[in-house]
């Protein structure tokens, strides 16, 4: 593409273009109009759209009132909007370091599997979750967990573990949660982690051995390093995928769980803006979410930088 | 036995645990709607279906019109993933082999918006769907999915990797655009489309956010928000949700595995070139 950029140039601002070039214009603009309509009408029309209720009071009912900056005001004074936050970061922190931490040790240890069979049954095990929709995992795990029937419940208790009664007391129905969505997405971390590793050179590998390097050496020194741009993606997409977690929190505890303790950003934009009709203030949140997660796949970027190996 | 086989073996049976421990949930759930009412859900978990049964399935269309909802999640699901994989096809035709002003602006706004995210533009669209009369029908789920900017990228991507040699000589021979891309450079794409497809299939299947905004009567439901309908209207732990749980996963996991190669290796190609 870059090549053709400068030849592109001179042909536009030659005075008499060639008419095949002016084809090529309008062929261009008629291949990318259903998508650009479509961009226009559902993207950034909605993204200005959602810029604008932001300033307005609405319930969808009656007509929306100008309120200048009273929902970004109330935002400040909003203590379940802080809660959801706090909810959301902490959540988001633990789903970063599970998965990327679980992910690559599983990609390493599968990938040293010699038993073809272990092998694919391991890798599809762990995938079999991520496959499933939320709906039905989320049902399924509360049915694990539950303090009656659930043999989640049943086997700690073989292990001598009292486990707490998860989705009713504060402090565990959070940690819960982040379990459940260990098990649905780690199987999507683990297969960018092997991908990644079979990136790994293996000469590269084979060298640092002969040169009498340890296991642990080549791990530090030459595996991770050079998957530095997986791991870099892998965590993107974990944040953004955490940050938004929205489905499992619905679906487990509809009101939030005890004390609010599982309220997510998204769950508190979802109770605003379709539980309560507060169409302004939740588009205010929504905003919020959209400059977080900017902000976040900005640093990202410019962070890695510094630290990913570039090819 | 020397150090690294040791080594090797233990690697081995942690990885055989966690499997089995991953797997575990999904073999309970399926024995369970299995299981006559009487018996499932009994104390220790049971691991067999005994007595065997499938009336728990029976019971399930009393209770949500299960059918429909299948068919419905079908629809949507065809719908937005063929309608998104032609729009998405044609502008990335258009980005990678055909020049006209503003085109690399237009890409790159394009690209900025795979940051915003859904809950952002949500509010808004569900304001557009009332004024449409569309609150309650399928169309406002498949509608905004048909603009997939991700697959557009990635398709742009895909086609620049094709020497450029083959469409100038089918031009020569005066072929159109339309067909160019459609005879010489979807053929060549197959990888590309199959992985987008695939992502976009399960992308819409899974769905939950957006029915549950936008779907109230149980007839005009996909599964997701129809097994958690079902569930919430069930005092206490039913057999029948375990039931309809199963059916909605096992044909799932069953395509899934089918498809196990293409699916894995989209997600990871997604993953490296994105």
């Amino acid at each position: 593409m870059t090549a053709t950029i400068p030849l592109d140039r001179a042909k536009r601002t030659a005075p008499d273009r060639p008419r095949h070039v002016r084809r090529q214009e309008w062929a261009g603009y008629l291949f990318l109009s259903p998508a650009l309509l479509l961009f226009l009408v559902f993207v950034a029309g909605p993204v200005v759209a959602a810029f604008v209720l932001a300033f307005y009071q609405w319930d969808l009912l009656t007509p929306a009132r100008f309120n200048g900056l009273g929902n970004f005001s109330k935002m400040f004074h909003d203590p379940l909007l802080y809660k959801a936050l706090g909810n959301t970061f902490i959540f988001t922190a633990a789903s970063m370091v599970t998965h990327l931490v679980g992910g690559l040790l599983l990609a390493l240890g599968v990938n040293r599997l010699k038993n073809r069979f272990l092998s694919y049954f391991v890798r599809t095990s762990l995938f079999f979750p991520f496959v499933i929709s939320w709906a039905a995992v989320a049902l399924l795990w509360k049915y694990v967990l539950d303090p009656t029937f659930g043999p989640g419940t049943y086997y700690l208790h073989k292990l001598g573990i009292t486990p707490p009664n998860w989705f009713v007391d504060p402090s565990w129905a959070l940690p819960a949660i982040i379990g459940i969505d260990f098990w649905h997405t780690i199987g999507f971390t683990f297969v960018i982690m092997l991908a990644g590793l079979q990136t790994v050179p293996k000469q590269l590998v084979e060298a640092a051995r002969t040169d009498g390097a340890g296991e642990w050496q080549i791990l530090w020194r030459i595996t991770l390093p050079m998957m530095s741009p997986t791991i870099f993606f892998a965590a993107v997409v974990t944040f953004i995928g955490a940050f938004q977690i929205f489905d499992p929190i619905q679906i487990i505890t509809p009101q939030g769980g005890p004390d609010n303790s599982t309220v997510s950003i998204v769950m508190y934009l979802y109770q605003q803006g379709f539980e309560s009709f507060q169409v302004g203030y939740a588009s205010a949140v929504s905003l919020l979410i959209l400059v977080v997660t900017m902000f976040v796949t900005l640093l990202q970027f410019w962070g890695s930088r510094r630290w990913v190996y570039q090819a | 036995m020397g150090v690294s086989s040791m080594k090797r073996l233990v690697t081995g049976l942690v990885l055989l645990l966690v499997g089995v421990l991953m797997l575990a949930p999904l073999v309970w759930l399926i024995v369970q709607s299995f299981t006559s009412e009487k018996a499932a859900l009994g104390l220790p978990p049971g691991w067999l279906p005994k007595p065997f049964t499938v009336d728990n399935f029976r019971s399930i269309d009393g209770l949500i019109p299960f059918g429909r909802m299948a068919l419905n999640s079908l629809i949507v699901a065809v719908i937005s993933t063929a309608g998104s994989m032609l729009v998405s096809v044609l502008a990335g035709y258009a980005f990678s082999r055909l020049s006209f002003r503003g085109r690399d602006g237009l890409l790159l706004v394009m690209l900025s918006a795979l940051m915003v995210p859904v809950q952002t533009t949500i509010i808004p669209i569900f304001v557009l769907m009332r004024h449409l009369g569309l609150v309650d029908h399928l169309a406002a789920l498949w509608l905004p999915a048909l603009i997939n900017v991700f697959a557009i990228f990635f398709f742009r991507q895909y086609f620049n990797t094709i020497p450029r040699e083959l469409d100038e000589a089918a031009r020569i021979d005066g072929a159109s655009h339309l067909w160019i891309l459609f005879r010489v450079i979807v053929p060549l794409s197959g990888p590309a489309l199959a992985a987008m497809t695939i992502l976009a299939f399960e992308a819409s299947w899974n769905n939950y956010f957006g029915p549950l905004i936008f779907l109230t009567n149980p007839k005009n439901m996909t599964l997701p928000i129809g097994l958690v309908t079902l569930q919430a209207g069930q005092s206490g732990a039913s057999i029948v949700v375990f039931a309809a749980i199963t059916a909605v996963v096992v044909p799932v996991l069953a395509v899934f595995l089918v498809f196990q190669r293409s699916f894995v290796a989209s997600i990871a190609s997604s993953g490296l070139r994105g």
